[in-house]
């Protein structure tokens, strides 16, 4: 169970004598919970439509399982980001088992390269990228080698029972 | 209650009464209140030894002048205190009482069913290990025994009889298992990298 | 410029079809195989062992909790299901070979030891001694004899 859930939240402005059946807006949102889901709902539809809260409705709110969450998939994630000085579109890519592992990473690795906060960024689209011809970027083309294999030239050894001081420093080569 | 009473006596211009001594007030009032003893409110509660100290489990003793000792566990007497012997030829533990609370329980336990359970309920009493009560050596005689060193005390013949007693029926079972003598007969302590609280007992 | 030696690399590889040995965590001591390699430092392994006991849920984990063997099995495909796992694992005899090494029987000596009580540990211990004994008396008399 991770931070992050994908859910699928429904909404309509109220309806009104002029318009009995209004438009259903529907969204995919990544949320830790069904309260946040729900108040990022309002603030995009507030960005795209003149709904908000106050004169609004929720019709429906359900989360989105993984449909196989024991493969393994290259995700596309294109963002939105606030940055400290501007706006910028990003488009990033993540090897990851669901959608939501995979946008839980972006927002960990963005926190870590531009110290970026939830709030700032937007997720637009996350994609499964299904042929490896659609994968752009390197540091995920180079998993998708053929026969792919490497050595764990360097490794600590967490072996319990092991004494607090020892003579020796302990070899990490292997 | 005549002296309570007060007398009354006549002056020039009238009669006056005058108070008893002890009705008086009194003079003087102690500074401080008088510490009450506080009412104890603990009450001494039957003990239930842990499951791991059955009646002839080898326990390893883990203070007092046997500390690292093994032996084997005799009866349980109240309030948490165990009997228990070497047996004495082994490693030299007599019969003994300890606290539960520092011996350690090993999962082996010695067939003691060849035990005379009349001896043990004799040893379990309450006046067994009772102090004998010699005489009290008072002034003078107290003063001048300083200088004397003090008898040394004899085992008396009638516990080392039970002693062997115990341990005879004892002895016979233990024989019977190979390396128990030994085992008992060695006393237990932490090597480098042991670490009690992983260990099995 | 003298000729380079050129030797095989004896490193074990992180790549589809290693036996990795888990450590730590819930799975602990148990064996799985590596099923896909996520990225450099995860990968998703699974261990279709027989028995509930050994077996080991198709999972995420990182290569830190890992411990490569030296047992492979060749011809996995990547990303391959359980079913086909399993039938490979017991293709290639995983567990007997396990079982087999003297690693496996380290652990297990050492688990055995772990788990002995007090009696028995002092029994280990003189048995020892006397084995000891015996093999320091038979080494002297070679000594003697060769001496001569």
């Amino acid at each position: 169970m991770g931070r992050l859930t994908e859910y699928q939240v429904i909404g309509r402005h109220l309806p009104s004598e002029a318009t009995p059946a209004p438009k259903l807006y529907r969204m995919r949102i990544f949320a830790p919970n069904t309260v946040v889901a729900k108040s990022r709902f309002w603030y995009f539809l507030m960005k795209l439509r003149k709904v908000k809260k106050a004169n609004g409705e929720i019709v429906s709110l359900n989360v989105i399982h993984e449909k196989r969450p024991m493969k393994v998939k290259n995700f596309g994630i294109w963002i939105r980001y606030d940055s400290r000085s501007g706006t910028h579109n990003m488009y990033k890519e993540y090897r990851e088992m669901s959608r939501t592992d995979a946008v839980e990473a972006l927002y960990q690795d963005m926190a870590a390269r531009h110290r970026s906060r939830f709030r700032s960024i937007h997720i637009l689209k996350v994609v499964e990228l299904e042929k490896t011809e659609d994968v752009k970027r390197p540091y995920i083309k180079q998993l998708l080698t053929k026969d792919l294999k490497f050595p764990l030239p360097h490794r600590v050894s967490k072996v319990s029972g092991t004494k607090i001081f020892a003579p020796k420093r302990p070899s990490t080569f292997y | 209650m005549s002296e309570v009473k007060s007398q009354s006596k006549t002056f020039s211009k009238g009669t006056r009464d005058v108070p008893h001594h002890s009705q008086k007030a009194k003079k003087w009032y102690p500074t401080e209140d008088e510490a009450k003893p506080k009412a104890v409110r603990k009450s001494i509660r039957t003990s239930t030894p842990r499951e791991s100290l059955a009646p002839g489990a080898v326990l390893i003793l883990l203070a007092g002048r046997f500390r690292g000792k093994r032996v084997v566990l005799l009866n349980h007497l109240p309030q948490g205190v165990l009997l228990v012997t070497g047996p004495f030829k082994v490693n030299g533990v007599p019969l003994r009482r300890v606290n539960a609370r520092y011996v350690i329980a090993t999962s082996y336990k010695v067939d003691i069913t060849s035990l005379d359970s009349k001896k043990i309920d004799e040893i379990s009493g309450d006046k067994y290990f009772a102090r004998e009560k010699g005489e009290k050596k008072t002034g003078e005689d107290k003063f001048f025994a300083q200088g004397e060193k003090p008898e040394k005390k004899k085992p008396s013949s009638s516990r080392a009889a039970d002693q062997k007693a115990v341990d005879k029926a004892l002895l016979s079972t233990i024989k019977k298992t190979p390396f128990l003598t030994s085992y008992l007969g060695s006393s237990f302590s932490l090597r480098k990298g042991d670490r009690p609280h992983e260990m099995q007992w | 410029m003298g000729d380079a030696e050129i030797k095989a690399s004896y490193w074990r590889l992180v790549e589809i079809g290693r036996i990795v040995l888990v450590h730590g965590g819930p799975s602990d001591g148990k064996l799985a195989t590596i099923v896909e390699i996520i990225d450099h430092k995860r990968a998703l392994i699974d261990g279709p062992s027989t028995s509930t006991k050994t077996a080991v849920p198709r999972q995420s984990i990182a290569l830190a909790q890992l411990i490569l063997t030296p047992l492979v099995l060749a011809q996995l495909p990547r990303g391959s299901r359980t079913g086909v796992v399993k039938a490979q694992w017991e293709k290639a005899g995983i567990e007997a070979k396990w079982q087999e090494s003297a690693w496996a029987k380290k652990r297990t000596q050492k688990e055995k030891r772990r788990a002995l009580t007090d009696f028995e540990r002092f029994k280990v211990m003189r048995l020892r001694k006397q084995a000891r004994f015996e093999v320091r008396k038979s080494m002297a008399k070679v000594k003697t004899a060769a001496a001569k």
